[in-house]
């Protein structure tokens, strides 16, 4: 690095209190303090976010240089996902109606999932 | 003692809606009611796939294994989700996973009255599914809407997998009630052996002062009560579609109210099984925990010699 180069910082925004914080891109910067910044000015200008992570791209050790460590891909996963149970044609059978997990949180929270 | 003025607006934040981060400032009694709340939530994850994992060598397909197997690694995982936000919070304790972890061996946190009984069979591995998970998925979706962010996202995150187990339980109660009567007489067994557990597991008609103040903090936003009361709405018709019977001859629906009459559990012998690990299965599962967590406390510490060894090579 160069005398007068920043490090680079990975910029993570939060939509709402109840999101995931989301990567959205990096940017250069001199400390954390001017990437919060500079993060803020680069991104999110026009969408608002209630909070923003700057992570020192040095800091990040990413799975994709070393592909035995991602998930197996072509995998049959079926088994593991709610899809993958079709249980309405038996509860049909016994004259009851399948369940969604969906429609659960819907009562117990007012709100549409 | 806590600012009052610090408290003070803190409240109004709840009042408003806001939502509570890790960093952010918080009454004592908040962080308090938090831990113990999620301490034990993360807990029963661990001590709840134990009955189950007792069954993924037994199950009767491999597709039976696979699955009951991929919802042993969930629960498991769930566990370890909320242990690191029980940590988060513990840290002006200096309390971390090795410590929260310790406290099980020790009794000092209680798990779910569920989780200490025992699964003869394979329909009560199906039943756990249907009624257990049923019944702590009315409980999760709930906290949603908690006022506790942190844990608000992280069962998003977590019942969007219980999705899979509530569809997996009913996927195994359908096959052995649509299979010969042997298969669903040990489905009726094992509906025998439940029903009162689950009457236990949303806590007494009167709630503790605790439960009352997570109520006020907004970290919950309905009763003991409220729950027991939409899981009976929800699973007697459906148990009673698959013709078979709930053991509770009280059982009654209001029609004016649609409020349901049912039989007390046995809160005593249930209270105290959860206070003193006393239940059928409770020493079993408990002395698994403190396997894996003692015996192989070496193999931690090896692994983390090894990465600071690493680290102090000359050129590393
Ligand atoms: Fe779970
Ligand atoms: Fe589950």
């Amino acid at each position: 690095m160069s005398q007068g180069e920043y490090p680079v910082y990975e910029v993570f925004g939060q939509k709402d209190r109840l999101a995931f914080h989301t990567h959205v891109g990096s940017i250069r910067a001199a400390n954390p303090e001017m990437a919060l910044q500079m993060a803020r000015e680069a991104f999110f200008r026009r969408e608002t976010v209630v909070d923003i992570w700057v992570v020192p791209q040095d800091a990040i050790y990413s799975a994709a240089q070393e592909p035995a460590y991602l998930p197996q891909i072509g995998e049959d996963k079926k088994y593991r996902l709610p899809s993958g149970y079709d249980n309405a044609p038996h509860w049909k059978r016994f004259k009851a109606r399948a369940m969604s997990i969906e429609e659960v949180a819907e009562e117990m929270t007012g709100k549409r999932g | 003692m806590d600012d009052p003025i610090r408290t003070r607006e803190f409240l109004d934040r709840l009042e408003q809606g806001d939502k509570i981060e890790a960093t952010d400032w918080m009454p004592s009694e908040y962080r308090d009611l938090l831990i113990k709340q999620i301490h034990m939530h993360g807990i029963s994850e661990i001590m709840g796939a134990y009955p189950e994992k007792e069954w993924v060598p037994k199950a009767p397909t491999i597709r039976r294994k696979l699955a009951l197997n991929a919802k042993v690694q969930d629960e498991i995982g769930h566990g370890q989700m909320l242990l690191r936000l029980a940590e988060d919070l513990s840290r002006p304790y200096g309390r971390g996973r090795e410590a929260l972890m310790d406290d099980v061996i020790a009794g000092r946190v209680k798990f779910h009255n569920v989780f200490h009984m025992s699964a003869p069979t394979w329909a009560d591995a199906g039943v756990i599914g249907f009624l257990v998970d049923g019944g702590a998925i009315i409980t999760q979706a709930m906290l949603l809407d908690s006022s506790y962010a942190p844990y608000a996202r992280m069962l998003k995150r977590i019942v969007a997998e219980e999705s899979f187990h509530m569809q997996h339980g009913e996927s195994v109660v359908l096959a052995l009630a649509e299979g010969t009567d042997a298969q669903r007489n040990m489905l009726q067994e094992a509906i025998n052996r439940w029903w009162e557990p689950m009457m236990f597991f949303f806590g007494p008609r009167e709630m503790g002062r605790g439960s009352q103040r997570m109520m006020e903090y907004k970290i919950r936003t309905l009763t003991n009560e409220d729950l027991r009361q939409k899981f009976i709405n929800r699973y007697v018709p459906r148990v009673r579609a698959l013709g078979m019977s709930i053991p509770d001859p009280k059982l009654k629906q209001d029609p004016a109210t649609g409020l349901w009459e049912y039989t007390d559990p046995d809160w005593d012998w249930f209270n105290k099984m959860v206070r003193d690990n006393s239940g059928p299965m409770s020493q079993a599962r408990i002395a698994l925990r403190r396997y894996a967590h003692e015996e192989q406390r070496w193999v931690r510490e090896a692994v983390n010699h090894a990465t600071q060894a690493l680290a102090e090579l000359p050129g590393a």
